[in-house]
């Protein structure tokens, strides 16, 4: 599960989830093992974790607590996870959640939390892709009404179509243009390939073929020319991120 | 388990020591069993059956001496009655002297009822005169120790105001019941009791045959899976079961087989990752000089876990489709702009291949179906035939209307599928032994399979050379 566990790089690469120090998350876990490694792994990277071992203890923790993002296990004691997540929409409560479910009970409604805005996450998961979309939850894109996107030397005409970088254009075809738009809203944050199938093709599978790398391949050979600093980097095993800050 | 019917234990499963106790309880349960019940039965109706025969016999007989009797005597009586008066005593002594059997009653009475002539004591009371004939009890002078007879009489009234009486006894009907009934007695104790015995001798070879396939089947449930129900001929009912059992019990052998052999493909394929990543390690921990080499090492060993989760994680799904039922959240899903999503995603893989792949539509098609479903079915079809197409070469995605069918074709110049290989590629794991080094889990037909099932479509898989795979979707 942990394979990823003390690698240097990744915690490089989540250096800026360090930055925001005392991020509060509340874990909704009963099986005591899981929770502890989740524990372990969150606070590591400077979260600071609660955790609660059953369904209604949860959702008073969160009311009590107000934490910045929760992980919430589909079984739960006392009270099922989805149903902690509507008693806390109902009391107006939009903390981002991610829903830990095994993966034959993935079913409507876990898929519709992404729709909400929330996220679900299938047992067994690499302890990586659980902290980078807990990163993403925590720093959605605001929906903004801009219709010029900038990170770093990058800019996206999101109007004309049209990708620039410094003064250099980059001609792309459609789908690399959707691509890069996904990876500029969420610059400096790691994007597993599971996120991207799931974003930015709307796969909600892995397939054989490593078809992410392809597309990045193609993407970053674009954006990244012969003497330029690179943007687009690869976090080998997990993903890649789009680095503007030095 | 097999039951022997219409009792409510399952017979003979239970090991008995003592051997009379056995015969005990194999007596009571042919007494109890469905065939001998059934035997029983039809012997029963079968007797209800003969004595209401014997009945309507009896009566029809009874009826028609009844009638024989009153022509007779209403005859006898007209030839009497026309006769003068003073030839009428010598008609009746007559009358009465040619009867043998002594059967016959005759009497002339005068006006106070006193007897003039005949064999009867007296008028017989209520007997009516001047109506046909009619039946009334009778008392003989030669029997009077007999006392009253059943008879059929008429009674005439004469010019001379007398009463001329004509009887004859109608017992005879009730010997000639007796005969009879004594004939259908004898015939019906011999065809009852044989019906009872063929009743317990089929009771009993059911039984049998019922412990034989009981015998048979505690071999297969205790792992002898080559094991099979006996049959003679098929016309007997009991056989044709047993045939079609042992047909269900082929199929789950190769069924049972193939598992084991899915197992083993498994063990095979999880292997070979471990194996390597284990080596990684190994060596990295033996060999390596800098911290560079170990990561280098840490680094193989984390993608042959991966492989192996892969493959896991592929499984899990393979499972959670074939058990799904979701059916509920089918919606109506555009084929046209799917299969092109698909190729657009695949499109920069192809290339990297030099192969050709081109998107055929003719008409915009709809299918009902779970659109996120039907694109991994779709992207495991594009992804095994690039896969299996050699560089340079062609994958053609098509969507075409055929025969009330919509269908969606993928069609490769790779080597294709032969005949041969049609069941065995949909086997978990399998892959075609030319292509035992081309990098891929083998679970990509499986899904695919799994995934056209859940939504009542077709498979097709044309033979090689170059492969053409068609999902057809029946309109509904």
């Amino acid at each position: 599960m942990a394979f990823a566990k003390s690698d240097s790089r990744i915690a490089g690469v989540l250096a800026a989830i360090e930055n925001r120090l005392m991020t509060k998350v509340l874990l909704i876990e009963d099986d005591s093992e899981t929770a502890e490694e989740i524990t372990a792994e969150l606070t590591e990277r400077g979260f600071e974790v609660e955790w609660s071992a059953n369904g209604i203890e949860g959702l008073d923790k969160a009311h009590a607590l107000r934490p910045d993002a929760m992980i919430v296990d589909r079984l739960l004691p006392g009270m099922d996870g989805l149903t902690v997540i509507e008693a806390l929409r109902n009391d107006h409560m939009r903390t981002p959640v991610l829903v830990l479910s095994a993966l034959g009970a993935v079913d409507d409604r876990v898929r519709g939390l992404r729709m909400g805005g929330d996220d679900y996450l299938t047992k067994p998961f690499a302890v990586v892709e659980l902290i980078a979309r807990i990163d993403a939850l925590l720093r959605r894109p605001a929906e903004s009404r801009e219709t010029t996107l900038r990170a770093g030397p990058l800019e996206l005409d999101l109007i004309g179509r049209t990708a620039r970088r410094g003064d250099r254009v980059i001609d792309l075809l459609p789908r690399e243009f959707r691509l890069l738009e996904y990876m500029m809203r969420r610059s400096d944050q790691l994007l597993t390939r599971a996120m991207l199938l799931e974003e930015v093709w709307n796969y909600k599978f892995v397939p054989a073929t490593n078809l992410v790398d392809v597309h990045m391949g193609r993407l970053r050979h674009k954006v990244d020319g012969p003497g330029e600093t690179p943007l687009i980097h690869n976090v080998r095993g997990v993903g890649f991120i789009l680095r503007v800050t030095s | 388990m097999f039951r022997c019917p219409g009792t409510d234990r399952p017979p003979l499963t239970f090991q008995w020591t003592d051997r009379t106790a056995e015969i005990q309880m194999r007596q009571l349960q042919f007494m109890q069993s469905n065939t001998f019940r059934w035997a029983s039965a039809v012997t029963g109706v079968f007797a209800v059956f003969v004595i209401v025969l014997f009945g309507f016999i009896y009566l029809k007989i009874d009826d028609y001496l009844v009638a024989r009797t009153d022509r007779m005597i209403a005859t006898q009586i007209d030839y009497i009655a026309a006769l003068p008066p003073e030839r009428r005593l010598d008609a009746i002594t007559d009358h009465l002297r040619q009867d043998s059997r002594g059967v016959q009653f005759a009497g002339l009475f005068g006006v106070g009822g006193h007897r003039i002539a005949g064999n009867m004591a007296k008028l017989p009371s209520g007997l009516e005169v001047d109506v046909p004939a009619q039946s009334a009890k009778v008392v003989r002078l030669d029997q009077a120790d007999r006392g009253e007879q059943k008879a059929r009489a008429i009674a005439r009234r004469m010019q001379n105001g007398d009463v001329l009486v004509i009887g004859r006894k109608v017992d005879e009907a009730t010997e000639i019941s007796h005969v009879v009934g004594q004939a259908l007695a004898l015939g019906l104790l011999p065809a009852f009791c044989l019906c009872l015995l063929a009743g317990a001798w089929l009771s009993v070879r059911a039984q049998k045959r019922v412990e034989e396939v009981n015998q048979r089947v505690q071999r297969i449930i205790a792992g002898d899976l080559r094991e099979r129900l006996p049959h003679r001929n098929l016309d007997d009912p009991f056989s044709k079961l047993a045939a079609i059992v042992n047909g269900m019990l082929d199929e789950m052998e190769t069924m049972i087989n193939a598992l084991a052999g899915v197992g083993n493909d498994i063990a095979h394929d999880l292997r070979t990752p471990l194996t390597s990543a284990r080596l990684a390690l190994e060596r990295g921990r033996t060999n390596a000089t800098s911290l560079e080499q170990l990561q280098a090492g840490v680094d193989k060993a984390i993608t042959g876990i991966d492989q192996s989760l892969t493959i896991i994680t592929a499984l899990l799904r393979l499972a959670e489709i074939e058990n799904s039922r979701r059916s509920a959240g089918f919606s109506s899903v555009p084929l046209h702009e799917m299969l092109r999503e698909v190729c657009d995603i695949y499109e920069p893989i192809a290339e990297n291949k030099n192969i050709a792949l081109r998107v055929h539509v003719d008409q915009n098609l709809n299918v009902r179906g779970d659109r996120d479903l039907l694109v991994e079915a779709v992207a495991n079809l594009v992804d095994n035939a690039i896969k299996f197409t050699p560089e340079g070469g062609r994958v053609d995605l098509g969507l075409l209307r055929d025969d009330g069918k919509t269908i969606v074709g993928v069609t490769d110049t790779g080597p294709g599928i032969s005949d041969e290989e049609h069941e065995a590629v949909l086997r978990r794991f399998y892959r075609s032994d030319k292509m035992r080094n081309t990098p891929g889990v083998g679970l990509g037909l499986n899904l695919v399979a799994a995934i056209v099932k859940l939504h009542g479509f077709r498979l097709a898989i044309h033979p090689g050379p170059g492969g053409r795979l068609e999902i057809i979707c029946p309109d509904s």
